[in-house]
């Protein structure tokens, strides 16, 4: 009779994971803190150019004070395939408009209802005139500018007189 | 009778939770800042001006960008569109120190304080005499108040300058953008980035002279804390180097 008792099999001891919680929720407020809301998701592709010496939109935000709209090619491959069979090859995206009829999302004679919609949803305390009210176009590097100027043109018909061309900032400070 | 102490509360779940939550807010939010330049349409117009005013070529820095993404600047092309700030500055600074009437670049004007004085006076008074003529157009009683304003613009920029003379570029000068509808906005972007460079190259250098700190420090702090001094430095500064930009709207 040995005196050294042969180990009894004992399972592997479990990881503490009672601070998981705790990383994670860190983690969670780490990203609440450095993030901002998408304002939306637009259905065309838009890579930007890049510029230096830009304005930073992002004081202005809360972005809904600021209307976004995309221009670029769609994403869905069949209505690229279609709208470039009309010769149209970038279209336009604003965003926020209702979903249930999605060729009015391309349509650059909609802006103005889409402008003055969105002018009259604001909220009382960001109750700049219209004139001030920034319109952001977000447009594909290949884009054509002469689409900027048609937006342009519409955007002066309803008086709407501040734009903003988006770019990336390559950030040599 | 033995009291059973308060059961724990389980929580092997919150991670769960908390997990819940996270992927939540990474799904719906986003990292990058939106970048932009800011420009501003000019009013629409109603009235066609028939005699519309003479713009002599000197005043006008002109940039131009066809169809095939070829650039044009002051009627010289150019390859490289890196060079546009440069010509923009020379367009600013050529004519600053000493006015030369033989080269085709924007003339300066040096208003002394008396000047300045003499002319936002008369711009008052001119503006009261309006204001009484009976049947006067609001409109025109508006814009003599502008010139009011622009004079105690003048007035308040030459204190903080704190020199004899307030070097101004000639009212007329501007950068002006030509494209046609097929350009790129990468190149339409390019040019607007270069402008924009341009300009803050020049405030900069003057921010620095006058002040000793850089114009984006200024601007900087001006947008967190929009102090009264940062906004007549930015205001005094944008006397020196105004933003003047046309964009024509392409016709082909």
């Amino acid at each position: 009779m040995s005196k050294f008792r042969k180990e009894e099999k004992k399972a592997a001891p479990g990881v503490n994971t009672s601070s998981l919680p705790d990383i994670v929720f860190m983690l969670l407020f780490f990203f609440m803190v450095a993030t901002t809301s998408k304002e939306s998701d637009p259905s065309v592709k838009v890579s930007q150019p890049e510029g230096v010496r830009t304005t930073d939109m992002t004081p202005y935000k809360q972005r809904s004070e600021i209307d976004f709209m995309y221009v670029g090619k769609p994403l869905n491959p069949a209505r690229a395939a279609k709208y470039a069979e009309m010769g149209m090859e970038y279209l336009l995206f604003m965003d926020n408009v209702a979903q249930s009829t999605p060729d009015e999302l391309y349509n650059v004679t909609a802006i103005r209802r889409w402008k003055l919609d969105k002018f009259d949803a604001k909220p009382e305390r960001m109750s700049e005139p219209i004139e001030s009210v920034i319109t952001c176009i977000k447009a594909d590097e290949g884009a054509p500018s002469g689409i900027i100027f048609d937006i342009r043109k519409e955007l002066q018909e309803i008086n709407a007189l501040t734009v903003a061309y988006a770019v990336r900032d390559n950030g040599n400070i | 009778m033995a009291r059973r102490g308060i059961p724990e509360i389980n929580a092997g779940s919150m991670a769960d939770i908390a997990f819940l939550l996270l992927i939540f807010f990474l799904v719906t939010t986003t990292m990058d800042k939106d970048q932009a330049y800011v420009r501003s349409i000019p009013k629409k117009v109603e009235i066609k001006n028939p005699d519309p005013v003479d713009i002599e070529n000197r005043n006008i820095c002109l940039i131009k960008a066809n169809a095939l993404n070829q650039l044009m600047v002051r009627d010289e092309i150019m390859s490289n569109p890196d060079e546009i700030s440069d010509r923009v500055i020379d367009f600013y600074t050529t004519n600053e120190k000493k006015n030369d009437a033989g080269n085709d670049f924007p003339m300066y004007s040096h208003i002394t304080k008396k000047e300045i004085e003499a002319g936002l006076i008369a711009a008052e008074k001119d503006a009261e005499d309006t204001e009484k003529v009976p049947g006067v157009m609001p409109e025109i009683v508006d814009y003599k108040w502008n010139i009011v304003n622009e004079w105690q613009a003048k007035m308040d920029a030459i204190e903080l300058y704190g020199k004899n003379s307030l070097p101004e570029i000639h009212g007329q000068a501007h950068v002006r953008i030509e494209i046609q509808k097929a350009t790129e906005y990468k190149l339409f972007a390019k040019i607007q980035s270069e402008i924009e460079e341009a300009i803050f190259e020049l405030r900069d250098g003057a921010a620095m002279d006058v002040f000793g700190e850089s114009y984006g420090t200024i601007t900087r702090r001006y947008g967190m804390d929009k102090s009264v001094e940062d906004k007549k430095k930015i205001d005094l500064l944008k006397i020196l180097y105004p933003d003047r930009f046309i964009e024509v709207a392409p016709k082909r």
